[in-house]
């Protein structure tokens, strides 16, 4: 039995564990104690990010006379050490107070428990996928365990998740068709037969594997013109499922994208294939695609007035970061986008437990009745500051060094313009994330939240762990970029040689062991000077400045509503909603079609037409 | 190492007397345009000094004061990024991407501390800085962008080397080094945008609550933010300094230049801001980052 197959085990225990106990709160320890096997078993495969061999599956099934087969490399360890962080994480989060909670308030525990056992198992098994079979397999288990888990809480959450749905067979189909291409092309399901036909093959195929492999797998990235269905199906998911899915469930479609179009076509033949009447290559038009993901989905979120959907609007702009950095090559790049994978999986997952802990004790995520909450729930508060520090990308968290990388990279590949959008991007994200913090924590604390009190530790302590490792990993980048050098290797990407502290070279490097050191030695004597004035006296929120007027309980003094109003004068009338104009479209199109269709069988000669199918069907089949 | 924790800690000090030097530059220029006789020589550092030895000290709870800390200790750090004749600090470790980044840092601290005050005022304040933010970062990042290009480094030290050996980023790339002042006047929040300050508006928007040393701490942090956008500026269009006093006086003129213009308009609404920011600089700067990029 390989360390990969005990993973595979212990994943099926925890699910079946969860469908049988999932119901009782108190099994929540139990159960967060079974995803920290998971994570050991994937720790002990660490030496696949230092160049060890492959851990293959026992398991070996032929289908057709088609064998599938399994086993983890580097890239999948680099994913599954994230999903097993991030599943842990979660049912930590879940396994005590806010599990009997959400059983309290009618939420069914046991189903719950059960979608996110799924989604980590699910995902081990498309992770170690390695030819287009059990790619396909186990793509399929994945979207299936994620809808379980949209589903979990029911309400408005179904309507999102059946989106979900009909994204996802979408792309499904989109996938299945590139697999139909590619054994037409070489008779086969394995990776290594397509690759060896890929230099002979016409500009006409290339492109369209690459247009169903990419469009198939950007569903679930959520990448333009796909991301309608994201933010609705991320946010209303149950508070821990949905840190889990923000975290890491859509960038199974950045993995498949990694493994079909980069290990299998490879990025040389993407940098070959140009755009007729364009300066532009395959790999350029996708950074452009995640450029508009950066930009686009970042001005949705500023927009919102819900924590959790404005998290979950910056999960799919986020995904273009790391996309962007891929589809860019270089050593400096690819290594920023991979990173910023494991990056915002860290953050992305402390901010939604800790809105999640928000709306735990005031049972509301709505940006207009919050704030002042700092000095109910300060630890929380710390890791939502983390969170967001990250998530815009500033030092001293991880963010910004992925992001710089990016940056970077751009810079030496003179692209202006992608450097924009991503610089805009990431400004944005500070505006946003502000206004985050300032409604919910910052401001005045209202009557109904004077009793407010901090979370309970079962809560606290994975929201803390996940930001000393947002921290740890943005004062020494090179424990992550360690790994990374062999991701890159395997996809056969230029490879990085990194520093502990970021990356040494003459023309602008990066040692964030330097940056982190001087910013906290700044923030110290910046105390001293601060402690040298006279004493300080704490006075009441109401003790304030208004103009000559006395402030009362009653009154509300704080501003959150429209928090942008001079911003949202100018750019406001830029948000025309024309993505969802087209969807709508689209639906109406299939609408329409769908019913001529059944008109025509239906009311014109319905025998006739089906003879007339059959016959040809026949002939099909005989020919 | 000895000499770079020397370096470590004059860097900071020199910023913070030549800041407060600015400062009384600022004060000196618009008493000039409007006529007055303007503070006497030390009246920056008596203010400091009357500030911080108040004995009413109003604080509005913890985050009120660590953002005070933060958005001073900021821009003490960030004063070691930017290399200065004769000192370098750590700017050979980090580059100029890392710069602009860094010095969001205490701005955030000042929004932390503003919004913890509870007060509507600061709140709409800091939502017009970061809105100001978004306004002039875009052109700036351009230019950033263009001289990185340019200059084949994002390194400022070697930045300052191209330039004393080919010339000035100035003559060199003069559509950029315009979008750049352009984009200062915004970042140093003088008129005609400093929306978010707006006394007659919104009562010193972030400042509303501060008093005592919570407003000297951002009187040390505005002269460190004249001195760093005027050496800055210096290091990327003016071939940084060869001594102190030809350093000094480029960095001086630098800032005059935004005072000059700021005390002749009065101020934009936000919209109008954001309008022209993104307007002639962002124009400005695309045509110079052709011009750098295809000649």
């Amino acid at each position: 039995m390989t360390l990969l197959d005990g993973l595979w085990l212990a994943s099926a225990l925890t699910a079946l564990a969860a469908g049988l106990f999932g119901r009782s709160p108190s099994a929540g320890p139990w159960l967060t104690a079974l995803y920290g096997v998971q994570f050991l078993l994937v720790a002990f495969m660490g030496p696949l990010a230092y160049g060890a061999d492959p851990v293959p599956a026992s398991p070996a099934f032929s289908v057709l006379g088609y064998g599938l087969s399994w086993q983890f490399t580097a890239l999948s360890w680099f994913f599954a050490v994230i999903t097993a962080g991030a599943a842990l994480a979660a049912a930590w989060f879940m396994s005590g107070a806010w599990g009997r909670h959400y059983a309290e308030q009618g939420g069914d525990l046991r189903l719950l428990q059960l979608a996110l056992a799924l989604n980590p198992s699910t995902m081990y098994v498309l992770l170690a996928s390695r030819d287009f079979l059990s790619l396909f397999v186990g793509w399929e288990l994945v979207s299936w365990a994620s809808f379980v888990l949209m589903l979990a809480a029911g309400g408005v959450g179904v309507r999102w998740a059946l989106r979900y749905l009909v994204y996802a067979i979408g792309g499904a189909m989109a996938v299945m068709a590139a697999m139909v291409l590619s054994h037409a092309l070489t008779g086969s399901f394995e990776f290594g037969a397509l690759a060896a036909v890929v230099p002979d093959l016409s500009a006409g195929t290339l492109w369209s594997l690459v247009i169903l492999l990419s469009g198939g797998f950007g569903v679930k990235m959520g990448l333009l013109p796909f991301h309608l269905w994201q933010a609705g199906a991320y946010a209303e998911t149950p508070g821990p499922g949905s840190a889990f899915l923000g975290a890491i469930s859509s960038r199974m479609g950045l993995y498949a994208m990694l493994l079909t179009l980069f290990g299998v076509l490879g990025l040389g033949t993407l940098k070959a294939l140009s755009i007729p009447w364009t300066p532009l290559e395959a790999h350029e038009l996708l950074a452009w695609i995640a450029a508009f993901t950066i930009v686009l989905p970042t001005f949705t979120a500023l927009k919102q007035n819900d924590a959790r959907w404005l998290l979950a609007w910056h999960g799919i702009g986020q995904g273009g970061y790391m996309l962007m950095g891929v589809a860019m090559g270089d050593a400096l790049a690819s290594a920023g986008g991979l990173m910023h994978v494991f990056n915002h999986a860290t953050y992305q997952a402390a901010l939604f437990m800790a809105v999640t802990a928000v709306v735990y004790r005031t049972g509301t995520a709505d940006l207009n009745k919050l704030g002042g909450l700092v000095t109910r729930m300060p630890l929380t508060f710390l890791v939502l500051l983390v969170g967001i520090i990250g998530l815009a990308g500033l030092p001293p968290m991880n963010g910004f060094v992925s992001k710089w990388l990016i940056y970077r990279a751009l810079i030496d590949d003179g692209q202006p313009l992608l450097f924009v959008a991503a610089v805009v991007g990431t400004l944005g994200t500070i505006v946003s994330v502000y206004k985050l913090l300032h409604n919910i924590f910052l401001g005045q604390l209202r009557v109904e939240h004077e009793s407010v009190r901090e979370v309970p530790g079962s809560m606290l302590a994975p929201m803390l762990a996940l930001s000393l490792i947002v921290f740890v990993t943005g004062l020494a980048p090179g424990l992550v970029l360690d790994w990374l050098t062999t991701v890159q290797r395997e996809l056969g990407l230029a490879v990085l040689a990194p520093t502990l502290g970021g990356v040494e070279r003459p023309d602008g490097g990066l040692d964030m062991l330097w940056v982190v050191g001087i910013l906290f030695a700044g923030f110290g004597v910046g105390a001293l000077i601060f402690l040298a004035g006279g004493r300080a006296r704490t006075v009441h929120q109401l003790d304030n400045y208004a103009g000559g007027h006395f402030l009362t309980a009653e009154v509300r003094y704080h501003y959150s509503d429209n928090f942008y109003a001079g911003l949202m004068h100018r750019i406001g009338p830029w948000y025309r909603g024309s993505f969802q104009w087209l969807q709508d479209s689209v639906v109406a199109a299939t609408d329409l079609l769908a019913q001529a269709a059944a008109g025509v069988y239906r009311v014109v000669q319905p025998a006739a037409w089906l003879l007339g199918v059959t016959v040809l069907a026949l002939w099909w089949v005989a020919a | 190492m000895m000499a770079l924790i020397v370096e470590l800690v004059l860097m900071p000090a020199v910023a913070f007397v030549v800041g407060l030097a600015m400062l009384l530059m600022m004060r000196k220029i618009a008493a000039k345009i409007q006529r007055r006789v303007g503070p006497p020589f030390f009246q920056p550092l008596y203010d400091v000094v009357k500030f911080f030895g108040k004995q009413t000290q109003i604080s509005h709870g913890l985050i009120h004061d660590v953002g005070i800390i933060v958005a001073v200790g900021g821009y003490i750090a960030a004063e070691t990024l930017i290399p200065v004749p004769g000192m370098t600090g750590i700017a050979d470790r980090t580059d100029v991407i890392t710069l602009i980044y860094f010095l969001m840092v205490p701005s955030l601290g000042m929004a932390l501390a503003a919004g913890q005050c509870a007060n509507p005022n600061a709140s709409i304040g800091i939502s017009r800085a970061l809105t100001a933010m978004l306004a002039y970062d875009i052109p700036f990042v351009i230019v950033i962008f263009g001289m990185s290009w340019m200059y084949g480094t994002t390194n400022l030290v070697q930045m300052v080397e191209y330039q004393q050996a080919h010339g000035w980023g100035l003559f060199q790339a003069p559509l950029l080094a315009f979008a750049g002042l352009f984009a200062l006047q915004g970042m140093l929040g003088k008129q005609p945008f400093e929306i978010y300050v707006a006394p007659a508006e919104i009562a010193t928007g972030p400042m509303v609550e501060m008093g005592g040393k919570y407003l000297g701490s951002l009187i040390v942090m505005q002269s460190f933010s004249l001195y760093t956008a005027g050496i800055l500026y210096t290091t990327l269009f003016l071939g940084g300094g060869v001594t102190w006093i030809d350093f000094l006086v480029k960095a001086f003129l630098v800032v005059a230049i935004p005072m000059t213009i700021a005390f002749q308009f009065p101020r934009y609404r936000a919209e109008q801001m954001l309008g022209s920011l993104w307007k002639w600089p962002v124009l400005a700067g695309l045509l110079g980052l052709a011009v750098v990029m295809w000649s």
